[in-house]
């Protein structure tokens, strides 16, 4: 059997709307993924560091502050520059389905909106992991 | 469909019952309520008229007749001069309060050009780094004779409450002559995620210079509400959100009380911020029974003994948390469902969520449309005209009695471990806010409570959002962070300087020390709202940045 799939879940900028982001923490523990919640707060560069340290499949990321589009270019290109250019990042939150395509274009994998189910949110994750894995 | 399945269909729709016998909460309920559930509910002393103790029917025994409830809502975005034109906009809708929010920087007590703030300037809320953002955001506003609430809650209410006394001395208004509210209730942010920014004795030392400060100089200003609503759309239950509340309400009286003060001093100009959820007679039962619970703490527990002491007096927040991204123009309706609750539960001020509030910020026609809500509530439905239309209800009555029980049980857990300050400090309420957390996507997940559009009902999911989207100008946070940059060339540096080393000084000489006056000198020299913080946080031993990237400039170096 494989080792579980690593996730590194974040708040993307200052907003500190975190039920959403502990929720989707428990539901994918629940479905056996190990996962590093890195708490609010946490500036770029520390979240692209921590995916570094931790090795991680994926990474999620969390915005409920409307600033998803500057924290995702931002995130983006610190982790290209710590050489995770290709880990996938899916990001969730208050997103308006008019910014999808902006954000994939910024190379999020998957954008996960609220009121996503629990098997949308852990199929997207393993499904992101498991891409990577085999890439 | 085939024709079978057409008729199957009807037939299971025809005979549909109610599924859920329990309240939101999990409150059972009966079939129905008569006399012999409320018998033991003496009128005089556990309900009284409208207007009198314990204010279980209201505060006002005209209720409405005397004045309808404050019809605001929350604003602020981009820059101040962004803000005061949307409040001026607001006015022409016809809200009767201002109310205004800062952004995230704000909460957090950053400026906008600190490296994190900048893509958050002006976003969640107004970008205010200094008495020059005031100054636009109060330009023509006449802020002696309007009432303004400020929706902030952290380390930023006292920063904003010395900005606006000092815009009030350089208009040379009295600070007196000041009329408004500033939630000031640092303890929620503890669970609100802004924790970090707002250590729990610092704040309640601030939070208590407030209320001192207030209570001596600024007798017309409302010195806190305790937001309850806050620890609500946490996933906190009803009876949870009034003894957690609760729980704050009575560390902040303890509080100013051994700073010197009596409860009669202040207590009159302390209010609440409250949810209403979507249970509807629940939430009515809820705020009912929050009325007697708080005349009677105050009477009994802090000998208060002016009425205003006693009348927990309370906005509304429709629960943002009971929305969906699904099919948002549903949550028009249940916005206004709330809001009626609201009114026939005697709200004192109501603010109603957008409609797409879970997909980002409002846009004009959505807040033109929230505001819309509470007219057609105030001036069409009649609903204004009797004060507490449901008291006698037996179900109501009932409900109102069996949430006071559950609410008080769970206030006595939390006077057990100390108070509420302790509780947070050994993590106890963190760990209740997680539990809650957990089982209210449980409940979703497994139809024990039904939500339209994302466990029943459910439609493909809207290719565009309804009404448009707002969205931020581009290169805003760039442009405001620029503005502060500015200012910190162009003031007299010199002023400053020696502001902030007062204030450090103040800072340093303890917990009694009211650190108010210091920082309005501070302000009015345009010291920065991180700058001012920062030498506080650093008196109090901790860095000078929350976020922990900034140094302090280096002539202000300890």
């Amino acid at each position: 059997m494989s080792r579980p799939i690593r996730v590194l879940l974040a708040k993307a900028g200052l907003d500190g709307h975190d039920r959403g982001v502990k929720v989707v923490a428990a539901m994918l523990r629940d479905a056996g993924m190990h996962v590093v919640y890195l708490g609010i707060h946490r500036s770029s560069p520390a979240i692209a560091s921590a995916a570094v340290q931790e090795g991680v499949d994926v990474i999620g990321l969390s915005s409920l502050g409307g600033t998803h589009l500057a924290h995702a270019r931002e995130i983006m290109e610190r982790m290209r520059e710590v050489g995770l250019g290709d880990v996938p990042v899916v990001l969730g939150g208050t997103v308006p389905v008019e910014d999808i395509p902006a954000l994939e274009a910024l190379g999020v994998r998957a954008v996960l909106r609220p009121g996503s189910a629990r098997d949308e949110i852990v199929g997207t994750i393993r499904e992101a992991a498991e891409a990577a894995r085999r890439d | 469909m085939s024709d079978s399945d057409l008729s199957r269909a009807l037939e299971q729709a025809y005979s549909e019952a109610a599924e859920r016998n329990e309240t939101w909460s999990g409150l059972p309920c009966r079939e129905f309520y008569g006399p012999e559930h409320v018998a033991d509910i003496d009128y005089s002393t556990a309900l009284g008229d409208p207007g009198t103790y314990p204010y279980t029917r209201g505060v006002h025994a005209n209720m409405y007749r005397g004045r309808l409830w404050t019809r605001r809502e929350v604003c602020g975005f981009g820059s101040g001069r962004d803000t005061n034109e949307r409040m001026r906009f607001q006015v022409g809708s016809g809200v009767s309060g201002l109310s205004v929010i800062d952004d995230n920087n704000g909460s957090l007590c950053i400026d906008a050009d600190h490296p994190q703030g900048v893509a958050e300037a002006g976003v969640q809320g107004v970008s205010v780094s200094s008495l020059a953002d005031f100054e636009a955001l109060f330009d023509d506003i006449p802020i002696d004779r309007v009432s303004v609430a400020f929706d902030i809650s952290g380390l930023d209410s006292i920063a904003w409450m010395a900005l606006y006394v000092a815009l009030a001395e350089r208009r040379g208004i009295d600070p007196a002559a000041l009329r408004g509210t500033v939630q000031n209730d640092t303890l929620h942010f503890q669970f609100c995620g802004y924790g970090d920014s707002c250590p729990v004795d610092l704040g309640l030392k601030a939070s208590v210079d407030i209320i001192e400060f207030c209570t001596r100089r600024m007798p017309r200003w409302y010195t806190g509400n305790v937001n309850m609503y806050d620890l609500r759309e946490q996933g906190l239950d009803a009876p949870q959100e009034i003894a957690f509340g609760f729980g704050n309400a009575i560390e902040y009286t303890e509080r100013a009380i051994a700073r010197g003060l009596t409860a009669d001093q202040f207590a009159p100009r302390r209010g609440f911020y409250c949810s209403c959820h979507i249970d509807f007679f629940e939430e009515i039962a809820k705020l009912r029974a929050a009325r007697r619970m708080w005349a009677r703490i105050m009477r009994e527990r802090f000998q208060a003994a002016d009425p205003r002491s006693q009348q927990f007096r309370f906005g509304v927040h429709t629960a943002g948390v009971s929305l969906t991204a699904p099919q948002p123009l549903n949550n028009a309706i249940r916005v206004a469902y709330e809001a009626l609750a609201a009114v026939l539960a005697g709200a004192q001020s109501i603010h109603c969520c957008s409609y797409d509030e879970p997909i980002g910020l409002p846009t004009e026609a959505s807040q033109q449309l929230a505001i819309r809500t509470q007219q057609v509530l105030a001036y069409e439905t009649g609903v204004t005209r009797v004060a507490d239309p449901l008291g006698g209800s037996y179900y109501v009555e009932a409900l109102t009695a069996r949430i006071e029980a559950e609410a008080a049980r769970i206030l006595e857990t939390i006077g057990a471990q100390g108070g509420m300050a302790a509780a947070i400090r050994s993590g106890w309420v963190q760990r209740e806010i997680d539990a809650a957390i957990v089982r209210r996507q449980q409940e979703i997940e497994r139809n024990e409570k039904i939500v339209v559009g994302v466990n029943a009902l459910r439609q493909p999911r809207e290719t565009a959002t309804p009404g448009g989207v707002h969205r931020p100008p581009s290169g805003q946070g760039e442009r405001l962070a620029e503005a502060v940059r500015r200012l910190r060339a162009t003031r007299d540096a010199g002023a400053v300087r020696r502001a902030l080393r007062a204030l450090r000084e103040c800072a340093g000489r303890g917990e009694k020390e009211n650190l108010l006056p210091v920082m309005v000198q501070a302000a009015a020299a345009y010291a920065t709202v991180g700058e001012m913080l920062g030498v506080v946080r650093q008196a109090h031993g901790l860095g000078y940045d929350p976020l922990g990237v900034l140094e302090a400039p280096r002539d202000l170096a300890a």
